[in-house]
């Protein structure tokens, strides 16, 4: 038996005014949950962007530490080439010196020059022209100078001077003309043929 | 008279969605969107932190860089004398000029000084004048090995020529030493 002259409409949990919450909420989910994982996202790439730098952080520590040993070997070489150089050009000097100091009247014929001292082999016509114009300005010089004769078949005297520098004072002998030391000392010695 | 409230069932499923949904949204909001926000800010601001102190450390990087590239340049020759083997053909090759004659011997390695090794070679030479020995000392300084003229230096008239022998020490990068030269030539 019919109570209605309509058809009955089927009911739905899913009214319109559902429908509308459903959006409403769906759409603010969306955008929490849009949200949260989009700080998740950001949080991952932060730690990596972090590791990454602590890693360039350390690279670049490294990279310094090596270039300044480079650095410190290149300025040790300068250094050394440096000492190397000054040492050839004080020794051209000691030796433009020393052969300055020798008078014309004197003729070397052997000169050995040592890490402190200097021995010289010449002949001189006597022995008064070797002491006033060679063996005062070497004993200006030297700490300890030694000189010995003997005649030569001209008459003249060859000598052999052997000069020594304190090595506490100074290790080259640097041969310079103006120089003067008041703590010579002189031994001579003469041989009679 | 009685008021009877009718709420429909409709209404009534609306509130209880709207009510659920709210707390979802609430607990989690505070639960979890706040404290991940506030962690994306602290991370945030220290990778600025770490990414301020990283460009402190590539602009002194940048810094000693340029440094030591100018030391380099300015000590290029040095450098690569001291890389350089010596080359006795070569060395009196270069050198004869200021001798009449000059003869090397077999050099021998004396012991390293630092992170340097050093050969010594004796030589002997006949010169015309000392200006001669003068003018080599002036062009050791200047070729391609670090020389250093070492005593005793003997002279001895022979005629009108000077025999002259001495030892002459060749410096060069030791091999246990970190070859830096080496490396930076390369670079």
């Amino acid at each position: 038996m019919k109570y209605s002259y309509i058809k009955p409409r089927k009911k739905s949990l899913f009214t319109p005014e559902m429908q509308l919450v459903a959006v409403f909420f769906g759409i603010t989910l969306f955008m929490l949950l849009s949200t949260y994982l989009f700080l998740l996202y950001k949080d991952y790439r932060f730690s990596q962007d972090k590791i990454d730098i602590i890693n360039a952080r350390e690279e670049t520590i490294e990279e310094i530490k090596l270039i300044e040993s480079k650095i410190l070997f290149i300025q040790d070489q300068e250094a050394l080439s440096e000492s190397i150089f000054t040492k050839n050009t004080v020794l051209k000097d000691s030796m433009t010196n020393m052969f300055d100091l020798v008078p014309q009247r004197i003729t070397l014929s052997e000169a050995q020059l040592l890490e402190d001292g200097l021995i010289l082999y010449g002949i001189t016509p006597s022995k008064d022209v070797y002491n006033f114009m060679l063996q005062a300005p070497l004993r200006s010089i030297f700490h300890r100078t030694y000189s010995s004769f003997y005649p030569a078949e001209n008459g003249w005297l060859r000598f052999m001077s052997t000069n020594f520098v304190d090595k506490e004072e100074e290790t080259i002998p640097v041969v310079q003309e103006d120089e003067t030391n008041d703590e010579d000392e002189e031994e001579e010695v003469e041989y009679e043929e | 008279m009685k008021s009877k409230i009718t709420i429909s069932r409709q209404s009534l499923y609306i509130l209880v969605l709207s009510v659920f949904l709210l707390l979802f949204v609430f607990i989690f909001a505070f639960g979890f969107l706040i404290p991940e926000g506030k962690e994306y800010r602290l991370k945030r601001v220290e990778l600025k932190k770490e990414n301020l102190e990283l460009k402190k450390y590539e602009d002194f990087r940048d810094r000693v860089l340029e440094q030591f590239n100018e030391l380099k340049s300015e000590n290029k020759h040095i450098i690569s004398a001291f890389d350089r083997s010596f080359d006795p053909k070569r060395f009196v090759k270069v050198h004869k000029s200021h001798f009449s004659s000059l003869t090397l011997e077999k050099s021998v390695q004396v012991e390293d000084e630092g992170k340097f090794s050093v050969y010594e070679v004796n030589t002997s030479s006949h010169i015309g004048s000392p200006t001669s020995f003068y003018d080599f000392l002036d062009a050791v300084n200047k070729s391609d090995w670090i020389v250093g003229v070492n005593f005793p230096i003997h002279f001895k008239r022979e005629g009108e020529m000077i025999r002259s022998s001495f030892t002459i020490k060749v410096y060069g990068v030791s091999k246990d030493s970190n070859s830096t030269t080496s490396s930076t030539l390369q670079e």
